[in-house]
């Protein structure tokens, strides 16, 4: 249509060029040839705006009547030419209109507008093509937008507990810590202990051998008491022996006495019946009878302390028997005694190398305490840095929801279908 | 002169059983020891049995039996004096000598009266005085008769 136009217009001008040529001639030749004025007037009112004009045939003739004819033609064409012309540019006017209506509500689905020209066919064709390839764009944009929300939703839930469990972590974190704190202090108070368990140990291990060498000594006590015991049961059966013996002579002793007894008594007789001449001997002979008799008491007393030797003696028999079985028992309690002290001694060796051992291992313990809370710190410290971070990434992911949602509502303003 | 003055009696005193005897020293020979006594058939009971003595076989008389006080115990410390009154010669056991004692005449009380038949061979009592204690002084020769006497009659 365009390309007819300016074709059209040249073929007009000239003969347009012509026409002010044609009515300068006119004008020119206006007083001397007027048949030529109609023709000018109705250029002049076609040039002032009024493609109605036309040139009126009745009141020409000749060649001016032959070229109003053919100015006629050609306004009529003219004519035609604008009035298609007009249907074009409002063609276009409509295609644009909806395309502008398009672009503003977004509504891909409405667009269907269609032309008889031919001119304009290939144009309005190429515009439906790349609303076609909007709507296709659009309805892309939409499904993503669509898992855009969906997965900046996703990821959102999954910061939300990354930064839930990190901050757990955190408190566990730190939790752990305080006990690996305790721990250290348990082990050092552990150390401290085992050290003095080593040291009271150690006294008793001092203790443990002067009780074995005390041990020893009481054995040997003992069997010197046992030996003594011996020879004290020996020097009582010999005492034993000495005073049997002792109460022999006194038996003889006893007899002599009593028959000096009867002597006397006799011999006083015989005083007596001397009468007179008898009766010094008979004082004599009374106190000869009464010496017999003091010793006969004293045998007699004697013959009590015998007993009572007897007595004394065979209980210190039986007591140094039951001393003899009391020291053997005493040996034996002392043999039991050192067999104790020798596991005392045994047990408390290796208490003592025991807690040595905890002491040296408490202490390892502690510096890897030490080492595990300064570890411990170091991971406080990059789950700190962590929690920063998923807090962050949680913002950001809610800021990539928020986005994608209003993605989506934007989107939404396209209608694809 | 206190002898003079108050006339004395000598008894031979001894101890048998529960009893404190007295016989007169004129009727005592000698003192022996009691050894082993052999046993006589047919005699009373107050006859314990007789013992060889110098040579001549001796009757041995149990008083406690013979006064009815009990019965004597021949031990290793028993005595045996020799009594004699007139020609009748008799052992009498005795568990203790006490010894010869001089006892004033006037010092001996007569024996108790409605006496048993122990008092009927009684010279007298000599009562306690200080340490000594009461002694019965027994008629040796009237006590010898009537032994003799219950033995023959038996």
């Amino acid at each position: 249509m365009s390309l007819e136009t300016p074709n059209e217009k040249p073929a007009g001008k000239p003969r347009a060029g012509k026409k002010p040529a044609a009515s300068k001639a006119g004008t020119a030749a206006a007083p001397a040839a007027s048949p030529y004025k109609p023709v000018t007037d109705a250029l002049l009112s076609v040039l002032a705006g009024n493609l109605q004009t036309r040139v009126p045939r009745e009141i020409l003739s000749g060649e001016a009547a032959e070229l109003g004819h053919l100015l006629n033609q050609v306004l009529e064409q003219f004519a035609a030419a604008e009035h298609r012309k007009q249907v074009a540019a409002q063609e276009i006017d409509q295609a644009l209109d909806s395309l502008i209506a398009l672009v503003r509500e977004g509504d891909l689905s409405r667009w269907n507008t269609t032309t008889e020209d031919p001119q304009l066919g290939p144009l309005l064709e190429g515009f439906g093509k790349v609303i076609e390839t909007l709507r296709t764009f659009v309805r892309e944009i939409n499904e993503a937008a669509l898992r855009l929300s969906s997965s900046a939703n996703q990821v959102l839930a999954a910061s939300t507990q990354h930064e839930t469990s990190s901050t757990e972590q955190a408190a566990a974190i730190h939790e752990t810590t305080a006990t690996m704190e305790e721990l250290k202090h348990a082990s050092a108070q552990i150390a401290e202990n085992a050290g003095s368990v080593a040291r009271v140990a150690e006294e008793t291990l001092g203790a443990a051998r002067a009780g074995r060498g005390a041990i020893g000594e009481f054995i040997q006590a003992m069997q010197q008491i046992r030996s003594d015991g011996v020879a004290v049961a020996d020097s009582i059966a010999k005492l034993s022996k000495r005073v049997e013996r002792i109460g022999t002579v006194v038996e003889v002793i006893d007899e002599i006495a009593d028959r000096s007894d009867l002597l006397a008594l006799n011999a006083a007789l015989e005083g007596s019946r001397a009468g007179e001449a008898g009766k010094g001997f008979s004082i004599v002979a009374a106190e000869m009878r009464r010496l017999a008799e003091n010793v006969l008491d004293s045998t007699k007393e004697i013959k009590n302390l015998i007993t009572e030797i007897r007595e004394a003696t065979a209980a210190a028999a039986g007591a140094a028997d039951a001393s003899k079985s009391a020291t053997e028992s005493g040996e034996k309690l002392g043999a039991v005694a050192a067999q104790a002290v020798e596991g005392i001694l045994s047990g408390v060796q290796e208490t003592s190398d025991a807690a040595r051992v905890i002491n040296l291992a408490t202490q390892q313990q502690r510096t890897a305490t030490e080492q595990v809370v300064a570890s411990m710190a170091e991971i406080e410290d990059v789950t700190r840095q962590t929690t920063q971070a998923s807090k962050q990434a949680t913002g950001a992911a809610a800021e990539l929801t928020q986005l994608a949602g209003r993605l989506a509502e934007l989107i939404k303003r396209f209608k694809a279908d | 002169m206190a002898t003079q003055a108050r006339p004395e009696q000598e008894f031979f005193c001894f101890r048998v059983g529960d009893l404190r005897l007295g016989v007169p020293s004129e009727n005592v020979l000698e003192v022996l020891r009691a050894g082993l006594l052999t046993p006589l058939p047919r005699t009373p009971s107050f006859v314990m049995g007789v013992t060889g003595h110098r040579g001549v076989v001796l009757p041995v008389v149990d008083l406690l039996r013979f006064l009815s006080k009990g019965e004597a115990r021949i031990g290793p410390r028993t005595r045996l004096f020799v009594g004699v009154s007139g020609s009748f010669v008799a052992g009498v056991v005795a568990d203790t000598v006490l010894g010869l004692r001089r006892i004033p005449v006037s010092d001996i009380l007569p024996p108790p009266l409605g006496g048993d038949a122990a008092a009927e061979h009684l010279l007298g009592v000599v009562q306690a005085s200080g340490t000594q204690e009461a002694i019965n002084l027994l008629n040796f020769t009237k006590l010898l008769q009537t032994a003799r006497q219950r033995a023959v009659a038996r």
